[in-house]
């Protein structure tokens, strides 16, 4: 069996594809810790431009939602998740068409999975990421998501905050989609240097009571809140902990 | 700047008003402005008894001169009163907006001085968020019963939602437990706002700026004697006929001592079941009579749709390759996802057991009701019904009081809104 090891960009995962395409059985991945049967044979690749956009043209033509699809895949962290796209984009070239329909097929079950898994983080970011404002007025969020969504969440609040600059700090990744009013961007940021607000404390307390007072404590439920809000989030929410305490 | 003690005070009270919901709008945010509405809904943060918060609800004062028996600010409790300004609650909104900790505000208030004056500062907070802070999140202000229906109809024009809440499910259980409401003071505003709003979204040019999101009610469930039938024919009537969006149902809790009221909280899983049951009405064409009687409570041990296809065995099994989709949609167990799934997927092979199962379609229940290829799975008559209560009881476990009810994930989903 032939690995073929990308270096995680999308370049480079359609240039696997392109490279493996002909291969029986190869399978891409991303991930560099494999545990390796004997008889595997790794093949590391180059990303190039050329081939990548040779089976981009391809796929487009067959279905031009595909590389939507493949795009948001890719942002998983699910492991699989070239593989699963590189199954796919085979699925979609041997119907000659669009198969996202196909609700029974296991590679489309697949795909939407991992796909829904990425949306469904970035509908729950709208709602968790908080924003510190800064002395200087910007406000600052930062969170650290499970999928690779900073670029899609900015449009969301760059719509909200209107005229306002924010900045949303993906420190997993280090980087954060910036905005100074006008335009917003994608940059790589390692650690911030911030000053937070001195009112910043006073609404977090509020927040904090607020969060405290709406609670109905005769029916407590704490398994389905966590159900909906993960314990791995609560780092960076308020109400949750005490984190941005020791900072002011 | 508003301290944490005012704020305790006049949000414990807002959180028995269930309608946290924050969607059906899309106000766009305008040039200069903070925020937009978004339609389908956020959920900002959840809270240990399992609940979304979306809005800031507040009151703007629980001093009151009414005496609703249920209520803890009623004239005659002895609680501790506060009040805050139109400018402080903006200001908090706005705090909190920016913040990302919540959508938009949720506003009402105790009948204070007057319900003109109550609903006057309720209306004047909403125009400045608007103008004066620029302000273009959501907004849900609640109908103030005997104010003036000028005042509503001029609040309903900043706002995105808005609610006169029933309170009780009869009209002689109103004159008894809130003696000073009328149900002509609440049903007559909305017949009010629901005429503007049509005449709103035929008018081409202004089209939706009303009450974008509706109007919603609230009832209590528990606190009175009215059976389920009574409450979901009244529910229908308000879906159907007062053009409503959501009916939303508060399991009693006793938090005042009356003579008037029971002792003891009507339990979630009653609430829970009503929820089900409006579900089915508004969204898989159920009518009221199929599934309750006038008189009768739904079924404890078996959800709405459970019970009503025990009773109408003779409709299935449907075969799933061939049924129409409002037929999917009654089978218990699928839901509109899942309808939708199936109806996709069968447009390119036909579908046998093992395809829904691969499909995540949860088949523990709907197994009893459907074949696929003309083979049938599941148990029949009696031996089903058997079956269903099974795993019905698995659901509910000790149920009423405490749900676990809602441990697992597809039942997680149907707590929030009752989809079934
Ligand atoms: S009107 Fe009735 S329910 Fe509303 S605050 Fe006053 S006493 Fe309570």
């Amino acid at each position: 069996m032939k690995i073929f090891l990308t270096d995680g960009t999308t370049t480079g995962f359609y240039t696997a594809v392109f490279d493996s395409y002909r291969e029986n059985g190869a399978v891409i991945t991303s991930r560099k810790n494999m545990q390796l049967a004997f008889d595997t044979e790794i093949v590391n690749v180059a990303a190039d431009a050329e081939k990548a956009t040779r089976v981009r043209n391809k796929l487009d033509k067959l279905d031009r939602y595909a590389a939507g699809d493949v795009d948001l895949a890719l942002r998983s962290d699910d492991s699989l998740k070239e593989q699963t796209s590189f199954e796919y984009i085979k699925l979609i070239v041997k119907s000659g068409r669009a198969v996202r329909r196909q609700l029974s097929v296991p590679a489309v079950i697949e795909m939407s999975e991992i796909i829904g898994r990425v949306t469904g983080e970035l509908h729950k970011m709208k709602g968790f990421l908080r924003f510190m404002e800064t002395e200087s007025g910007a406000l600052y969020a930062p969170y650290a998501p499970d999928n690779d969504i900073t670029d899609l969440i900015a449009p969301h609040f760059k719509a909200r905050f209107g005229q306002q600059r924010f900045a949303v700090h993906d420190v997993k990744r280090k980087k954060a989609a910036l905005c100074d009013g006008k335009t917003w961007f994608m940059a790589e940021v390692g650690d911030a240097d911030i000053y937070i607000s001195e009112y910043e404390k006073i609404f977090e307390d509020l927040w904090r009571k607020y969060y405290v007072s709406v609670n109905i404590g005769e029916r407590p439920h704490e398994k389905q809140m966590k159900g909906y809000m993960p314990v791995r989030y609560w780092k960076f929410l308020p109400e949750k902990n005490g984190f941005y305490d020791d900072k002011t | 700047m508003l301290d944490a003690d005012t704020l305790s005070i006049l949000t414990e009270s807002a959180k028995y008003d269930v309608s946290c919901s924050s969607s059906g709008s899309k106000r766009a945010n305008g040039k200069g402005g903070l925020g937009n509405a978004s339609v389908g809904g956020i959920c900002h943060s959840f809270t240990p008894d399992g609940r979304c918060i979306s809005l800031l609800k507040i009151l703007m004062s629980n001093e009151c001169v009414y005496d609703c028996a249920y209520c803890p600010n009623r004239l005659s409790s002895n609680v501790k009163r506060a009040s805050i300004t139109p400018d402080e609650i903006c200001n908090l909104t706005i705090n909190f907006y920016k913040r990302n900790y919540i959508e938009g505000l949720f506003l009402s208030s105790a009948v204070s001085g007057s319900p003109n004056r109550t609903m006057e500062l309720l209306t004047e907070t909403a125009i400045k968020l608007r103008k004066q802070y620029n302000f273009n999140g959501y907004i849900h202000i609640k109908g103030i019963p005997h104010a003036d229906e000028a005042l509503a109809l001029k609040a309903a024009r900043y706002a995105d939602r808005m609610s006169y809440n029933i309170e009780l499910p009869s009209e002689r259980s109103l004159k008894l437990l809130a003696p000073q409401k009328t149900k002509d003071s609440l049903v007559s505003p909305m017949k009010r706002l629901r005429a503007a709003i049509l005449c709103d979204r035929e008018n081409a040019a202004r089209r939706g700026a009303l009450l974008p999101a509706g109007q919603t009610t609230q009832m209590i469930i528990g606190a009175s004697p009215e059976s389920d039938g009574q409450i979901l024919r009244l529910t229908e009537y308000l879906y159907r006929h007062m053009g409503l969006k959501r009916v939303y149902y508060s399991s009693y809790i006793p938090v005042v001592r009356s003579p008037l009221l029971p002792s003891v909280p009507a339990g979630l899983l009653r609430e829970h079941r009503l929820y089900q049951a409006d579900w089915l009405i508004r969204f898989y064409g159920f009518d009221v009579n199929e599934l309750c009687g006038e008189g009768e409570n739904l079924d404890t041990d078996l959800d709405p749709k459970c019970a009503w296809a025990l009773k109408n065995m003779h409709l299935f099994p449907v075969e799933i390759n061939s049924a129409p989709p409002e037929m999917l949609l009654r089978v218990p167990g699928i839901g509109a996802k899942g309808a939708y799934k199936i109806t996709e997927a069968r447009r390119f092979c036909r579908l046998d057991f093992d395809n829904l199962s691969k499909m995540h379609i949860v088949l523990k229940r709907a197994k009893h009701f459907i074949t696929c290829k003309g083979k049938f799975y599941g148990a029949e008559g009696n031996a089903a019904r058997a079956a269903l209560l099974i795993a019905g009881r698995s659901d509910s476990g000790e149920c009423n009081q405490q749900l676990s009810l809602f441990s697992d994930r597809e039942n997680a989903v149907s707590a929030l809104t009752g989809e079934l």
